[in-house]
């Protein structure tokens, strides 16, 4: 893999892990890490996918500036709704939205140039999380002990999208079927991303889980449009 | 010797697992199931422990968790209560506070001393001579405390966890099953906690010498078992209640906060010691606890008891004695009518003597043993009459008089509570939206009457919460005789009539606290310590309210209660501390400082590097070298910490109007300008750099440790002043270095094709051009005093920028530099640092920077106050100082004191030597009239030395700025 020009936040804790790298965007992605158990997604996995294009805009047009280019907007705050490709819009309030692609979205990479400075009540939002996903059936137990919010009391099909804390840091966390596989995604600052996930990966290892490549987490999906 | 019995039912040992443990030291066997206190008691051991103040011998008195003269320490575990938690095997129980262990204790002379340390003794005696205060200090501490501290005890590492219910049970008692089991039914998710290790309450062990209770019992556990929806919890102490009914539950491992959506305090009711002389002899203990003997532990609490009692439940106990092969010397009933129930017959028929209205004066001990206790007729006074004791030899006394309802967390969840003369208790009166209350704790204590009441508020709190429940109305019976004696305490005048039990109050302890006027509950609780032991008054607050308001002639209801505050129950401090979460945030470039060394500091919620290790070198000399480097070459340093906001739109010049004390409408694109922020009372409270990058967009740093904090503040006021502006915090969003030294420049230059001329990029411009290839903003800024470029990239580019950085000025000697080495460069330039050079108080113009603020515009937040700030002058102010003494070797540091005149004159914020100007210079608050240069002041450094000072002017170095301003 030639040398990407992007990085992730959780680069450095990633290579400790012996990971197969590929490149999605220009980041680095870990396919693989040299520990990965077949059993532990399913159990419980976190897996980095920093790496998946995505943007942020604010301001009293943002909601119309999304739906000119064919967006689907969410009604409400707090909601998101799926694009295509395993992407996500997620109304984060009532007039700031974070558009992320899936595997095999397009969506960022056609919007991306049009979001610029300068367009009436349109503000763009930098995105550089630490994006993680989090797979497998323990974890709201995972999520009980690192979070004040009752994760059980949604469900898939509400598209929520919840801004709360875990373990001291502020994320965004929804609930998504992305390339077959049920997971709950998780958005933080990228600069809390390296104590987030040595936390969240420290916690999961006592579970029985851990660190997953995105090939252990996500073994149907098909990466198109990003390499 | 044992005092074990043939198999009880229902009793909670493992007779088939012995269980070997030691205790001070002796070997002893008890069964698994067993507490230390349970397994000692039977063994015959009596004297558990040691009193706090006494050290009167102490055995069982409650099993309830609050008998916390038997505290003991079992190898690094502290405060291990012995009559609730379980025997493990191979433990080494010590006595705590003891010289010489329970049985031997050598500060049992203490007991006879009592006279003269009488209730706050310690606020009068020992201050004279004060030259003797240390010694008794050492007395003290030596001969208090309970336990000894191992600081090599393992990090027990107990997770907490959320959890989240429609219902919370709280007490698995009668009322508590019958609540969740209704709730549940409704179709609510339940949680049931109980403090004690299998559930049941009172229906396990009050049972009156009959089986119905206990059968009860089992048929309430099928009935549960068959409710997925109710998830039973026993070992899991609800241990307070937090607004919106967040509650801690503690058990063994862990904390869990769980929130559920209505509460039932369900928790029963503590019993209370009645009080006479020597209350406290081992073998004198509660009712209950004599039944929780028998019927957890199968233990025979003694083998010939008196029961006083003056409810229903101490016949209750009788009966259970005696069917157990203890013979009951008699019954005496406080009461003049005695018992109205049939448990009044039923006693009668085994051939029991009751004595109505009869007390007892006072318990006779030998040795460490109870052995008789004198009885007396009460008089209509509540006296005792003591013309005509009648004396019982016995080995056990058995209290039942009264009980005190558990209403801590009804407490805390904001009830009203009042007293109520037909059960002599506080019972709820007004319950706040969502919480319920039952049972003992709503002043409900027929068994009958409590399983109703628990299914009403079963009821009631699933109805609350919308779940449909069939229309039905409960008829709670009201109680045919008090369960509390509104005066269970006789007076004696030797004394030892214990009240409180963990601190060693006797009855007249309180009458001596009121007469030195602390006769308020509030005054009187601190003053007697009343309460404030480890059980936290749940045996001694009620007599010590029945006590108060006998004393001033008024009700317990117009004594009222002390606060009950949150924990209500001891919780282990490793419960409370959790994971112990680090929370900390990592520039992009975390990694290549890991990579160069670097040592690590906090910085607010950053971790940055505070200078880079070199082998053989010590940290003083990295950071001059550091500083060095920069002076002389070209040093890079991470400056990612620092805020960093996006502002848009047509309003965002106004907008910074009003936020900043500076001017920026006006500001042209491509330049930047220092911006100051004050709060609404005018103090300093952020700076930072603005940038202009078009008409309509703004960016702006804030302090490393204020982004979030004026992040809000920024919304916070926009809501307010609703101009069209959009703010983003991209703080994490962007990286920045700052490349400084005078050979910065060539080093850029090899990595842009951006005119770096000080004509095209001059001191104070920004500039957008690509830096290695990434997109970036550039400011010319001068922070350490040299030609500076601050370089804003996005966060995941940033590892490929510094690292063409550095490889670019290889041949320029560059040197990454550390949070000392920029602190010090910036110290002789004379910058202040926000949160170091000011304070919570500083105003502008007492830090120097009333160049920044400019008052002729029409609003910022803060004017109003420098305005009228100004009109008196300012408290200190902000001066440069040099040390006379060159190279000082008692340098003060920072915070050290101005002294003048043998008074504070102000302190010093900054000092640092500084190997460019060959000596001390620092920044120090001083009184305004100390500011003239070159006059002399005094600070007081280390070990009280003085040391001289001398106002200088800032900068100390480059005062015409040339260097940050530097030409090609």
């Amino acid at each position: 893999m030639a040398a990407a020009l992007r990085s992730s936040p959780l680069a450095h804790a990633l290579a400790t892990l012996h990971p197969e790298w590929i490149e999605v965007a220009g980041m680095p992605l870990a396919s693989k890490l040299r520990d990965d158990r077949p059993d532990r997604s399913a159990k419980l996995g976190i897996c980095d996918l920093s790496a998946l294009p995505r943007i942020g805009l604010k301001g009293p047009g943002a909601a119309d500036w999304l739906s000119a280019r064919g967006v689907p907007v969410p009604d409400q705050p707090n909601t998101w709704s799926a694009l295509e490709g395993g992407g996500a819009v997620a109304r984060l309030a009532r007039t700031e939205f974070l558009v992320e692609d899936g595997f095999s979205g397009k969506a960022v990479a056609r919007l991306a140039p049009d979001l610029k400075p300068g367009s009436p009540g349109v503000y763009p939002v930098p995105r550089q999380d630490c994006a993680l996903a989090l797979t497998g059936e323990l974890v709201n137990e995972l999520l009980v002990q690192t979070c004040n919010v009752d994760f059980t009391a949604q469900t898939r099909d509400a598209r929520v999208v919840t801004l709360t804390l875990m373990v001291g840091v502020s994320v965004t966390v929804l609930q998504q079927r992305l390339a077959g596989t049920d997971c709950w995604r998780l958005w933080c600052d990228g600069t809390s991303g390296p104590y987030l996930w040595e936390t969240l990966t420290g916690i999961a290892a006592e579970l029985g889980g851990g660190a997953v490549g995105f090939a252990s987490a996500f073994p149907d999906a098909q990466l198109q449009n990003l390499q | 010797m044992s005092s074990r019995l043939p198999p009880v039912t229902g009793e909670w040992i493992d007779r088939s697992r012995g269980v070997d443990f030691t205790f001070d030291g002796r070997a002893y066997r008890g069964c698994a199931g067993d507490t230390p206190a349970s397994a000692l008691w039977a063994a015959d051991v009596h004297v558990l422990g040691r009193s706090f103040k006494y050290h009167r011998p102490r055995g069982v008195l409650s099993l309830a968790n609050h008998d916390v003269n038997t505290m003991m320490q079992a190898g690094a575990r502290l405060n291990l209560r012995a009559d609730v938690e379980p025997l493990e095997q191979g433990m080494a129980l010590t006595s705590v506070n003891t010289a010489g262990g329970a049985s031997g204790d050598r500060l049992r002379i203490l007991n006879a001393l009592g006279g003269f340390l009488p209730v706050g003794f310690y606020y009068k005696a020992f201050h004279r001579p004060k030259a003797l205060f240390p010694f008794w200090e050492r007395v003290f501490r030596r001969m208090t405390g309970l336990g000894t501290l191992d600081f090599g005890a393992p990090h027990i590492r107990t997770p907490k966890r959320y959890d989240f219910c429609d219902v919370l049970v709280v007490g698995a008692g009668p009322a508590g099953l019958h609540a969740a089991l209704a709730a549940g039914r409704a179709g609510a998710k339940v949680v049931l906690v109980d403090e004690n290790a299998r559930i049941g309450g009172s229906l396990g062990y009050q049972r009156g010498g009959s089986i119905e209770g206990f059968e009860m019992l089992r048929d309430l556990e099928r009935d549960l078992a068959d409710l997925p929806n109710v998830s039973v919890r026993p070992g899991t102490l609800a241990a307070g209640y937090y607004a919106d009914h967040w509650i801690p539950l503690v058990d063994a491992q862990r904390m869990t906060k769980l929130r559920p959506r209505a509460v039932i305090v369900a928790g029963g009711a503590f019993e209370q010691p009645a009080v006479f002389r020597n209350n406290d002899a081992p073998g004198v203990m509660l009712a209950s606890a004599a039944q929780r003997l028998l019927y957890r532990y199968a233990v025979k609490p003694m083998d010939k008891a008196l029961v006083l009692t003056a409810n229903a439940d101490g016949y209750r106990a009788a009966l259970d004695l005696m069917a157990h092969g203890v013979a009951i010397a008699a019954v005496a009933d406080l009461r003049a009518d005695g018992e109205p129930s049939a448990l009044s017959m039923r006693v009668k028929q085994v051939g029991i003597p009751v004595l109505k209205s009869h007390c007892v004066l006072e318990a006779e001990a030998v040795g460490d043993r109870l052995v008789a206790a004198t009885v007396c007729p009460t008089g209509a006074d509540g006296k005792p009459d003591t013309a005509s004791p009648q004396k019982f030899a016995c080995d056990g006394l058995v209290m039942s008089v009264g009980w005190a309802p558990a209403a801590a967390l009804l407490y805390q969840a904001g009830a009203s509570m009042r007293y109520d003369t037909t059960t002599h208790q506080f019972v709820p009166e007004r319950l706040p939206a969502g919480v319920f209350a039952c049972g003992r704790v709503n002043g409900v204590y027929a068994l009958d009457s409590r399983c109703e009441d628990g299914e009403r508020a079963g009821t009631e709190a699933a109805r609350h919460l919308g779940f449909d429940t069939p229309e039905r109305s409960f008829s709670i019976a009201p109680e045919r005789s008090p369960p509390s004696h509104p005066w269970p305490i006789v007076e004696h005048p030797a004394g030892k009539n214990f009240v409180d039990f963990d601190e060693d109050l006797h009855l007249r302890d309180f009458h001596n606290a009121a007469q030195e006027g602390f006769d308020n509950i509030e005054l009187m609780k601190r003053y007697t310590t009343v309460g404030m032991g480890p059980s936290q008054g749940k045996h001694s607050n009620m007599n010590a309210i029945r006590v108060l308001a006998r004393i001033r002639g008024v009700s317990p209801g117009e004594v009222g209660t002390t606060t009950a505050r949150p924990f209500f129950h001891p919780v282990p401090l490793s419960h409370l501390a959790g994971r112990g979460f680090n929370v900390h945030r990592e520039t992009p470039l975390h990694s290549r400082h890991d990579g160069l060394g670097a040592v690590w500091m906090q910085a607010g919620v950053w971790l940055r590097p505070e200078y880079y290790a070199l082998p053989g070198k010590r940290k003083s000399e990295i950071v001059r070298d550091e500083a060095r480097a920069v002076r002389d070459a070209v040093g890079l340093i991470d400056v990612g910490t620092l805020g960093k906001m996006e502002l848009y739109g047509p309003d965002a010049g106004a907008f910074l109007e009003r936020v900043y004390t500076a001017k920026f409408s006006g500001m042209k694109p491509g330049t930047t300008r220092y911006a100051v922020m004050l709060d609404e009372s005018g103090v300093v409270i952020d700076d930072g750099v603005v940038a202009r990058l078009s008409e309509q967009h703004f960016y702006f740093t804030t302090t490393t440790t204020g982004s979030t904090t004026v992040y809000r503040e920024l919304q916070r006021w926009n809501a307010q002043w609703n101009l069209e502006v959009g703010i983003v915090n991209a703080t994490g969003a962007f990286a920045a270095m700052n490349l400084a030294g005078p050979k910065a420049r060539a080093v850029l230059r090899k990595l842009t094709s951006l005119d770096l001329s000080n004509e095209a990029f001059p001191y104070l411009a920004l500039r957008e051009a690509d830096v290695a290839g990434v997109p970036a903003r550039l400011m010319r800024v001068g922070f350490v005093g040299e030609l500076g470029y601050e370089i804003h990239v996005p966060a995941d580019r940033a590892a490929r920028v510094w690292d063409a950085l550095m490889e670019a000025g290889q041949d320029d000697g560059i040197r990454p530099f550390g949070v000392e080495a920029q602190r010090l460069l910036r110290l002789e330039k004379g910058h202040i640092i926000i949160g170091q050079d000011t304070d919570g108080l500083t105003q502008p113009d007492e830090a120097g920077l009333e160049w920044a603020v400019k008052v002729d515009k029409p609003f910022f937040v803060g004017k109003r106050s420098v305005e009228i700030v100004r009109k008196n002058g300012p408290r200190q102010k902000l001066v440069g100082f040099e040390l006379d003494a060159i190279g000082a070797s008692t340098a003060p540091r920072e915070c050290h004191l101005v002294v003048r005149n043998g008074a504070i004159a102000g302190r010093v914020t900054s000092i640092a030597w500084s190997d460019t100007l060959g000596k001390h210079v620092g920044l120090a608050f001083v009184a305004p009239d100390m500011t003239e240069l070159n006059s002399p002041f005094f600070i007081r450094a280390d070990g009280g030395t003085m040391v001289q000072a001398r106002v200088v002017p800032t900068p100390f170095y480059d005062a015409e700025g040339l260097r940050q301003k530097v030409v090609d």
